[in-house]
């Protein structure tokens, strides 16, 4: 560093200058990104290391790899039922994903694409769900549930799932549509086609991008949902992986490695998921710019 | 317009037959609730009372709501919330987008940096919280020995286990989680920056630090205040991190808003009181996100 630093000084050439200055910036930058992606990283790691031991080899060194890999925590948290929980989650996130894709298609069609006294009235009547806090609803909302006799079942977390990913779908949605062109649609109508027909057969193979990202982002919204789930469902045979493994974290408080390794399984599907639709993923959340 | 080839009849019909069910589900499952919302909070009622056993207190709940010491204490963690998750995820993750996208970084080791510090947000928030609460715990814990091992040890506690650093572990949690998300947004909106802006100021001698101020930060704008906005109303919406947590200990030092009113619901029974503290809620996110439609105008943009 030093002699780098005299060196520039008394070679007073401008470019020699300015390339010294880029490669410290370069590996500042690079020592930043480390740091940053060891941080996100490293608590993943720790987890999957340390699921592979046993309590005392965690609590006497935390760092160190596990002696020889201990795969009976894994068997033990299987058996504990994460299979159904996960199996819970798959449902209750496929129904919910399919159902409040296609509510939302429609709803966009209709916004963006028919000219109706009220049109924007409803639009903004189905946006403001986005600015509802969804914690405002849930009192109302368990009694609702009690009063049409499906709490504590899938429906319960399902139909509020879908009421509240409505909006921002169909915000989505909406948006897409309006920048398509319309004249495959009015060939299609000129031709004699309904609207249903346009709708089947021309808007949604057209949309189709753009509908594979909300479904991704619906599914990762459903599949991480905590409060209604929490609230809504009462039986341990109907949880979703999130709550799931609260009670398994709850039951099994003392055994560390047993829990680690029922995190790591729990992790995977949604790691797996997120590697193969890394595109849909930043597309959907691009086009939308929200978060959850 | 699609009105070509329809009648009257069914220009007008047939929208409606596409929305119908939306707004059904919607009636039901979102406006109808805020409605009850107003009126339950007007009663005192637990879950076993039937609704003849509902007892008129008029505004007495909202009067409770601010004399309660803790309805405070929420609102202030919320508040904190809000600006520690600004500087980190808006201001701090921008300067990180803006660095991947400069040419610091090689195209690889830029592709790589931004997948490594997205992932922990598709991750969920139980196993986050878990995750954390084990490496923060003191006993399994790997935070207190890192900081034994890098000289720090003085800055040691148990941290979700006193008053003074539980929401704070919270809040860094999630600022781990969430930090990745937002940067993927900036780069996105950087991306969208005319390149020929960046060739412009460089032939012009400008360096890195002003390209940043005069062509990045004034580009992403838009993205930053939406963003920005987006952030301060997820702060008074956040649950599942300080549930799963701390729940809002100890002693409810930790407590925020979300949590509150739903251990005062479905813990305590006191119903009328949370549909109280739910309806304050309402009135600080309605408003924030009513000023952030003032503010960016874009929905009113959407719908000319």
């Amino acid at each position: 560093m030093d002699t780098l630093r005299t060196q520039s000084s008394t070679t007073p050439s401008r470019t020699f200058h300015v390339n010294v200055g880029r490669l410290v910036s370069k590996l500042l930058v690079y020592v930043l990104f480390l740091v940053l992606a060891v941080i996100a990283l490293y608590p993943m790691v720790w987890i999957i290391t340390n699921s592979l031991k046993t309590d005392i080899d965690l609590f006497e060194s935390t760092w160190a790899l596990p002696k020889e890999p201990l795969w009976d925590n894994y068997q033990r948290a299987w058996d504990y039922g994460i299979a159904r929980y996960i199996l819970n989650s798959v449902l209750v996130t496929s129904v919910t994903t399919v159902v409040t894709v296609a509510l939302s298609t429609m709803a966009a069609y209709a916004l963006a694409r028919f000219d109706f006294p009220g049109r924007t009235f409803w639009f903004l009547f189905i946006l403001g769900g986005l600015m509802l806090a969804p914690q405002v609803a849930l009192i109302p909302l368990f009694r609702t549930l009690v009063k049409l006799g499906i709490y504590n079942t899938y429906l319960a977390m399902i139909l509020p799932y879908v009421a509240f990913g409505i909006p921002f779908n169909t915000f989505l949605l909406r948006s897409y549509l309006l920048g398509l062109p319309r004249e495959i649609e009015e060939a299609g109508l000129i031709d004699g086609a309904g609207p249903v027909r346009v709708f089947w057969h021309i808007v949604i193979p057209l949309s189709r991008p753009m509908i594979a990202s909300a479904m991704v982002l619906q599914a990762m919204t459903a599949w991480n949902e905590f409060m209604f789930a929490l609230t809504f469902i009462e039986s341990d045979d109907l949880r979703t992986l999130p709550i799931g493994i609260m009670s398994f974290m709850s039951t099994l408080r003392s055994e560390f490695t047993v829990v680690m390794a029922g995190l790591v399984i729990a992790a995977l599907p949604m790691i797996l998921v997120f590697l193969v639709a890394q595109r849909q993923f930043i597309r959907g959340l691009t086009a939308g710019g929200l978060k959850g | 317009m699609a009105s070509l080839g329809l009648s009257r009849w069914r220009k007008y019909v047939t929208p409606y037959l596409f929305l119908l069910p939306t707004l059904i589900i919607m009636i039901v499952f979102v406006y109808h609730p805020i409605v009850e919302n107003f009126r339950s909070s007007l009663y005192n009622w637990n879950t076993f009372s039937g609704q003849e056993n509902w007892r008129y207190v008029g505004l007495d709940n909202y009067r409770r709501v601010f004399d309660d010491p803790i309805f405070y204490t929420s609102i202030k963690n919320n508040i904190w919330y809000a600006v520690i998750s600004v500087a980190v995820q808006v201001c701090f993750s921008l300067g990180l987008a803006a660095l991947l996208e400069s040419t610091l970084l090689s195209r690889f080791s830029s592709s790589f940096f931004r997948t490594v510090l997205f992932l922990p947000s598709v991750l969920a928030v139980t196993i986050i919280g878990i995750t954390w609460m084990l490496m923060l715990n003191p006993s399994t814990g790997l935070v207190n020995q890192v900081l034994d091992e890098i000289g720090l040890a003085a800055v040691k506690h148990t941290w979700l286990g006193e008053e003074g650093t539980a929401i704070f572990s919270v809040i860094g949690v999630s600022q781990w989680q969430w930090t990745g998300y937002v940067m993927i947004l900036f780069i996105v909106a950087i991306q969208a920056i005319p390149h020929e802006l960046y060739e412009a100021a460089r032939i012009d001698g400008a360096n890195g630090l002003q390209q940043f101020w005069h062509i990045t930060v004034p580009g992403v704008r838009e993205t930053f205040l939406v963003m920005t906005t987006i952030t301060v109303i997820g702060a008074f919406k956040v649950f599942d991190i300080v549930w799963v947590m701390t729940a809002g200990g100890p002693n409810h030092a930790s407590e925020v808003l979300g949590n509150y009113l739903y251990r005062v619901g479905f813990r305590n029974d006191e119903m009328g009181y949370a549909s109280a503290l739910a309806g304050v809620m309402f009135l600080i996110t309605f408003a924030l996100s009513f000023a952030q439609i003032r503010f960016n105008g874009t929905m009113s943009r959407e719908t000319e």
